[in-house]
Formats: C-alpha cells, sequence, structure tokens
C-alpha cells in the first residue's frame, strides 16, 4: 500500500469514527459556554447595582442582569421574534442572514487553511485589505457604468477585487510559511497589526472622502451596492449576496473532497510527511491553501462594503475572528461551517437586541466566543464526562476534532 | 513552531543549527552597524533625517519610554518561555496581560494598595494560566487553540468587566507608583535611565536574571528542558511530566501577570476599547523570545530593541519627519515580519505542542 493510500484510509476512518462524535461535542462545547454565561451573567448582576424594582429574584438572592433575558432576546430576538404571531422577514431575522452570510466567508476562510494543517489567524485583515480594495476599485469603476447594467456588472467585479486582493495578502504569510518556516499564527497577527496601519493612512489621506469628518471613502453610487431583493433595504441585507455564500459552501465542499487540490490539502493537514512522500508538494499547497483562505476573506471584505456599509471605514467588526470560532465549531467542514455560522449570526445580530433590552454589556458575546472555542478544543473533556456518566461505554482512541492536527502531533 | 528537522540526520540539523545562529548573529550585527552609520551620519548632518534620529536615539527619554514599553513585553516573554521550555505553547500570553492588566487596576482602586493590587493582577493571571494548563495537560486540548481561546475570553473578559463595574471600557485612574531614583548614577546622560525608573523596571531586570539562573543552574531549570525536549527520559528518571508542566504553564500566568499588572498600574489606568490597551503586546512577547532563541536574556535584549523601535516612532510621530504618522506606527510590526523571515527556523523544544502521557495509567 503506497503512502497516499495509507493516507487516504486514515482519513476515512478519522471522518467517519468523528462525524458524530464532531456534532456531540459541538453541542454539548455551546451548552455548557451558555451554562458558564449564565453564572457570568449572575456574578456580573451582583457586581453592579440597580434598583430594587428592576431587579430579578432567584432562590431568594436579587441580581441585577437576568440571565433568561438575555439568552431569550439573543435568540429570539435575532430571530425576529418567531414566536410573536407577526414574523416577517425584513426585521431584525434580515440582520441575522446578513451577518450569517459574512460569517460564512470568514469561517470557510479559516477552514480551509485548517484542512491544510495551517493556523490562519488572518481573515480579519485580509477582509479588511479586501474591503479596502474594494471600495476603491468599485468607486473608480462606477464612473464608466450605470444603472441596472451597472450594478450587473460592478457586483462580480467588485467581489472579484476583493478576493484578488484579500488573496494576496494570504499568500504572504503563506511565503514565509512555505519558504522561512514563520510561524503563520505570529505573522498574520503581526500582518493584521500592519493593514489596520496603512489602510488607516490610506483612508485618512489619499483615499479620504473630502466631504465626510470621517475617516472613509467617498460613498459607493446605489447600483454599485448589492440589491436588496425581496428584504427590506433598511437592514442592509441582500439574498444575492447570501446565495453567493451557499454556493461558496458547496463549492468548498466539493473542491476539498473531490479534487486533487484537496486530496494535498486534506493529506497536508492530516499527515504532512505522509503526504509528502506521496507526491505532495508541501510548500506549494501551504502556499495555495492560505491564498484561496486569504481570498475568502477578501470577499467577505467586498460583501461588507457593498452590501452592509456602502463605503470604506477604518475599525471593522470582528468577523474574521468569530470566523476562527466558526469554523472551529464546525470541525473545519464546509458544511458544517454553514450551520456553525448562522449559529454566529444569530449570536451577533442578538447582541444588539440584548444592548437594546437589557443594561447587559455587549462583550458578554465576546466571552462566549472565547469560551466555545476552549471547550471545542477540549473533547477529551466531553469523554471523559461521557464515560462517567455510561461507564459501559466503549475505551475509544482520542480523534482530533479536526484537519489541524499540528505536525508531529501524536495520540500517544 | 514546526518540526520540520525532527526526523533530519543529525548532521542537517547541526547544519540547520548554524544557519539559524548565523543569521541570528548576522541580524544583529547588521543592526548595530546600521546603527552606528546612522550615528554618525546623524552627527555629519544634524539637520537631516539621520540627524533627527540620531538625536531620538541618544535622547535619555527614548530609553526611558523604551525600558517602559518592554515591561510588559519582557515579562510576557520570560513567561512563554518557561511555558514553551517545558512543552506547552502558551499562545495566550496577550490573554494573560489582558486579564491581568485590569484586575490590577480594579484591585487597587477597591483596596488603594498599588501592591495588593499588582498581586491581584498576577493572581488573575495565574488562575487562568492554570485554566489554560488544566485544558490542555489533562485534557490534551490543542495547545494553540486554546491559547487563543485564552487571549479572546481575556478579550471579552476584561472590557465586560469595565463596562459592568465602571460603566465603561476604560476604568478610572489610580496613582501611579513612583519612580526609584538612583543618587549620581540616575544624573548620568542617556543610561541616566537606567538608574531612574519605576519598580517594575527593576523588577524585570531582576525576573531576567532569575529566570536565567533557574534555566542554567537549578534541577528545576533542567527539568523543565528535559520536559520539552525529551519528556519520556525526565519520567524514566522519575519526575513527574505532569508536575513540571503545569509548574511551568503557572509560572507563565505569573511572569505574564507581573507584566500586566506593572503595565497598567505604571499608566494608572485600564483601557479596553477595541484590542485593549495591551495591543498585541502578549504577540510580540512571543517573537521577542523566538528571535532571543529561548534565553531569557536573549528575550529581554531583543524586547528592547522592539520597544526601543515603538519608542522610537512614538517620538518620530510627534516631530514629523514627512512620513505619515500611520505608517510610521508600524514599524515594529514590519521588523518583527522581517525578523520572522530571516530566523523563522528556531530551536522548538522537540516535543513542544505534544501530549505526553505517563505509561502508568
Amino acid at each position: 500500500m503506497s503512502a497516499a493510500d495509507r493516507a487516504r484510509t486514515v482519513l476515512t476512518r478519522l471522518v467517519e469514527a468523528s462525524a458524530t462524535e464532531r456534532v456531540l461535542i459541538s453541542t454539548a462545547a455551546l451548552v455548557l459556554s451558555i451554562l458558564i454565561g449564565t453564572a457570568i451573567v449572575l456574578v456580573a448582576g451582583r457586581m453592579t447595582t440597580c434598583a430594587a424594582t428592576d431587579a430579578v429574584y432567584y432562590l431568594g438572592t436579587g441580581f441585577c442582569y437576568d440571565p433568561v433575558v438575555v439568552f431569550d432576546r439573543l435568540f429570539l430576538g435575532a430571530l425576529g421574534e418567531p414566536f410573536s404571531g407577526n414574523w416577517s422577514p425584513d426585521g431584525q431575522f434580515a440582520v441575522t442572514l446578513r451577518e450569517t452570510t459574512l460569517l460564512v466567508f470568514t469561517g470557510l476562510s479559516v477552514a480551509v487553511a485548517f484542512r491544510a494543517g495551517i493556523f490562519n489567524i488572518g481573515p480579519q485583515v485580509q477582509m479588511v485589505v479586501g474591503a479596502m480594495a474594494t471600495a476603491v476599485a468599485v468607486l473608480w469603476a462606477s464612473s464608466f457604468v450605470s444603472g441596472a447594467l451597472g450594478t450587473v456588472l460592478l457586483i462580480p467585479f467588485g467581489v472579484l477585487v476583493g478576493a484578488v486582493f484579500g488573496g494576496l495578502y494570504g499568500t504572504l504569510p503563506g511565503l514565509l510559511k512555505a519558504y522561512a518556516d514563520a510561524n503563520e499564527v505570529i505573522t498574520t497577527i503581526m500582518l493584521n497589526f500592519i493593514a489596520t496601519g496603512v489602510t488607516l493612512y490610506l483612508v485618512s489621506g489619499p483615499f479620504k472622502d473630502p466631504g465626510s469628518a470621517a475617516n472613509q471613502t467617498v460613498p459607493l453610487p446605489e447600483f454599485a451596492r448589492f440589491p436588496s431583493l425581496l428584504f427590506g433595504s433598511r437592514q442592509d441585507f441582500s439574498l444575492v449576496a447570501f446565495a453567493i455564500g451557499i454556493l461558496a459552501i458547496g463549492g468548498l465542499y466539493y473542491v476539498i473532497e473531490h479534487t486533487a487540490f484537496g486530496y494535498d490539502v486534506r493529506t497536508s493537514g492530516i499527515q504532512p510527511e505522509a503526504a509528502e512522500y506521496g507526491g505532495v508538494d508541501a510548500a506549494k499547497t501551504v502556499v495555495a491553501s492560505l491564498t484561496l483562505s486569504g481570498a475568502l476573506g477578501g470577499v467577505a471584505g467586498a460583501m461588507y462594503v457593498m452590501m452592509i456599509l456602502g463605503t470604506f471605514q477604518t475599525g471593522l467588526p470582528s468577523y474574521g475572528f468569530d470566523g476562527i470560532t466558526v469554523s472551529i465549531l464546525a470541525g473545519n467542514n464546509p458544511l458544517g461551517v454553514g450551520v456553525a455560522a448562522l449559529l454566529f449570526g444569530i449570536l451577533k445580530s442578538g447582541t444588539t437586541v440584548v444592548q437594546f433590552a437589557t443594561d447587559v454589556p455587549p462583550q458578554l458575546v465576546g466571552v462566549l466566543r472565547g469560551l466555545i472555542i476552549l471547550f471545542v478544543a477540549m473533547p477529551e473533556f466531553f469523554r471523559l464526562l461521557g464515560r462517567r456518566l455510561s461507564p459501559s461505554g466503549p475505551e475509544r482512541n482520542p480523534v482530533a476534532t479536526d484537519g489541524g492536527r499540528r505536525e508531529g502531533e501524536t495520540d500517544e | 513552531m514546526s518540526e520540520a528537522g525532527a526526523d533530519a540526520p543529525v548532521g542537517s540539523r547541526l547544519t540547520d543549527t548554524v544557519a539559524a545562529y548565523s543569521t541570528r548573529a548576522l541580524a544583529g550585527g547588521t543592526t548595530i552597524a546600521a546603527l552606528f552609520v546612522l550615528l554618525v551620519a546623524g552627527a555629519i548632518f544634524p539637520d537631516s533625517i539621520a540627524g533627527t534620529l540620531a538625536d531620538v536615539l541618544t535622547s535619555r527619554n527614548t530609553l526611558a519610554s523604551a525600558l517602559r514599553l518592554s515591561v510588559p513585553i519582557a515579562f510576557a516573554a520570560l513567561g512563554g518561555i518557561f511555558a514553551e521550555k517545558s512543552g506547552v505553547i502558551n499562545i495566550g500570553l496577550e490573554g494573560l496581560l489582558i486579564i491581568s492588566a485590569f484586575t490590577a487596576i480594579y484591585v487597587t482602586d477597591l483596596t488603594g494598595g498599588i501592591w495588593i493590587g499588582f498581586v491581584g493582577g498576577v493572581l488573575a493571571s495565574t488562575l487562568l494560566a492554570g485554566l489554560f494548563a488544566i485544558v490542555t495537560i489533562e485534557f490534551r486540548a490543542d495547545q494553540i487553540i486554546a491559547g487563543l481561546a485564552v487571549w479572546l475570553i481575556a478579550l471579552g473578559l476584561a472590557p465586560f468587566a469595565s463596562q459592568v463595574i465602571y460603566n465603561g471600557p476604560n476604568t478610572p485612574t489610580v496613582p501611579t507608583p513612583d519612580a526609584i531614583s538612583v543618587p549620581v548614577l540616575a544624573e548620568l546622560p542617556f543610561f541616566g535611565a537606567l538608574f531612574s525608573a519605576s519598580p517594575s523596571v527593576y523588577l524585570l531586570f531582576l525576573s531576567v536574571a532569575l529566570s536565567w539562573y533557574v534555566f542554567e543552574r537549578t534541577a528545576f531549570g533542567r527539568w523543565i528542558r528535559a520536559s520539552g525536549e525529551n519528556p519520556k527520559a525526565l519520567d524514566t528518571a522519575g519526575v513527574s511530566v505532569r508536575g513540571v508542566r503545569y509548574a511551568a504553564v503557572l509560572l507563565s500566568g505569573v511572569l505574564a501577570g507581573m507584566g500586566g499588572s506593572a503595565f497598567s498600574l505604571d499608566l494608572g489606568q485600564f483601557t479596553g476599547n477595541g484590542p485593549t490597551m495591551v495591543n498585541g503586546k502578549g504577540f510580540i512577547a512571543i517573537v521577542a523570545y523566538l528571535f532571543g532563541n529561548y534565553n531569557p536574556v536573549g528575550a529581554f535584549l531583543s524586547t528592547l530593541l522592539f520597544a526601543g523601535l515603538d519608542a522610537i516612532q512614538t517620538v518620530l510621530q510627534l516631530r514629523g519627519i514627512g512620513i505619515p504618522r500611520q505608517l510610521i506606527r508600524i514599524t515594529p510590526f514590519v521588523v518583527v515580519i522581517v525578523v520572522l523571515a530571516l530566523v523563522g527556523r528556531t530551536q522548538t523544544p522537540e516535543a513542544a505542542g505534544d501530549h505526553y502521557e505517563s505509561g502508568e495509567e
């Protein structure tokens, strides 16, 4: 059996053995995070002060924040009050789908790198670079076309520009990793700070909108933005962008599972030595997967500019970092990314509802994000818990939760 | 942190070591040569950019602020060395800095004692490091992902707590510790900055020396090295790998906590907007100890280099040398990337990132 065949067998077994388990672990991690989140809300509710009439009482103790209300607002609010009887798509639900769309791209971006065994922290910055490039390029191009034809031409053009610039900014850490062996976690974080500085310079200098006090580019004309079919334009959500997101999920799934490139990526992620022995060009795979990863992040940036903001401003929301959570929660599976992105879309959209309805600081969702990552990273904990609960359960070898097993990692 | 050389024959690994050493020496040599040229050029043409730079470089204030900026980075780097040498890559240093920076201010505000606040910050960071240790050592979590989680949890928790307690992401200001001045020596030009500084700077000097001593001269230091290089041998020798790793990770929490607490207490406030006041210092710390090749003194010197760059760029922003402020600000990060490209291949401990299961279970 050749090394490539062997790698394939290992891969198949790994995927089959752990698919159900992954779903279970992700669900358990989520539930546990919410439980701890509840505890944090309660403790925080004791630390702050409020009028006695505003407090809620559990077990005879008064708390300023009510976790039930918090999580009710977080989830039901984000879905646009599905149980209220007058649900409409054009409300908070549209915001949820909008957030989901962007998270699909940043999530896929992290997933494709992870499958190749690379931890790309850079989607955030690749998104910033893609967004800046799109805002400038589409603004320039919008002077040549107009009307419906303009929309048809400019949308693909903008997405392409975002993908190219985001991709190039992904190639850079790829080259550094492949040829200088520089740790990608650190280079992508450093590139993050660099791009933030450079875009701030560009948007406050050469590309600044002279008519605005804020550091932003000249707003795009209406026809250069994603059309809001079926949904009211108020929520800045476009079904077209959402559909592109769904296509990207399917496309990436196909590329990873059914193409030669995808095979190289998967084997590099699971067994780099075997992959190289089996004829995979490791350096090329690293550069290519980080470029693809960057391109997906860049598309998220293009969507942000052409669907949500209509211009480029500094200080983009942290879709990139949330993409890491989305991907880890999804076990780096493109199809799973769809589900995890929806979940995080709800969390992000629900945050604003919580902010509106309660006094609980919105940073709570950031804490939840960290907790979810932490718990998904420790499947052993849940296995142990499972074994405690059912002592007759079979003793199993630990399985990695993702393709992101690091080089030389072994399960002793 | 790849282990590309793990299976290579000894000969080629030796070549790698020599190559890595000489690039490091080359990088260091180039820096010194460039500095020398700059100082000479500055002396000859005092009105040029070189003149401005040379002026800034030789200013006593630059050294003083470089030392101040070094404190959080160097402490975190020392902590990172302990953890990674023992085989646990602690990428969550940034999170430890954030949580201790906030807690130190909170406890100081609560009790009125700066040193009580300092201890409080160290405790908070050690607790978080303890959680990280349990998760990675006990439950075999991927160290990189768990480290990232530590960062994100702290990044959310500190501003959250500040919002709950102070109704905003920034805390009110608390009194700062007084600088300690050594008589006579403090009057020296340029080097006088070394003898008139915040207590945290002296604490840092002490910690660097102590860490060096622990690694080079004590049994515990040898155990930590063995735990990262060859855990099986350590186990065979009858020392608990798990125990050594727990101690090392907790120690990294203590050191990073000292850095974070000193950082915010020296400024008298915690600011929690965006990436918080820590703003990547924990990640620069990782680069600093990689560049310093896991040597406490080396890590301190490379920290001083990065912090020096940061101090210079702050002055240059104010003076104006024709380069936009926003671009000057990113120089430390660009230097980090260049340094990593040159010395990316560091001598990562052999077993760093791996779980170790003792055969007794």
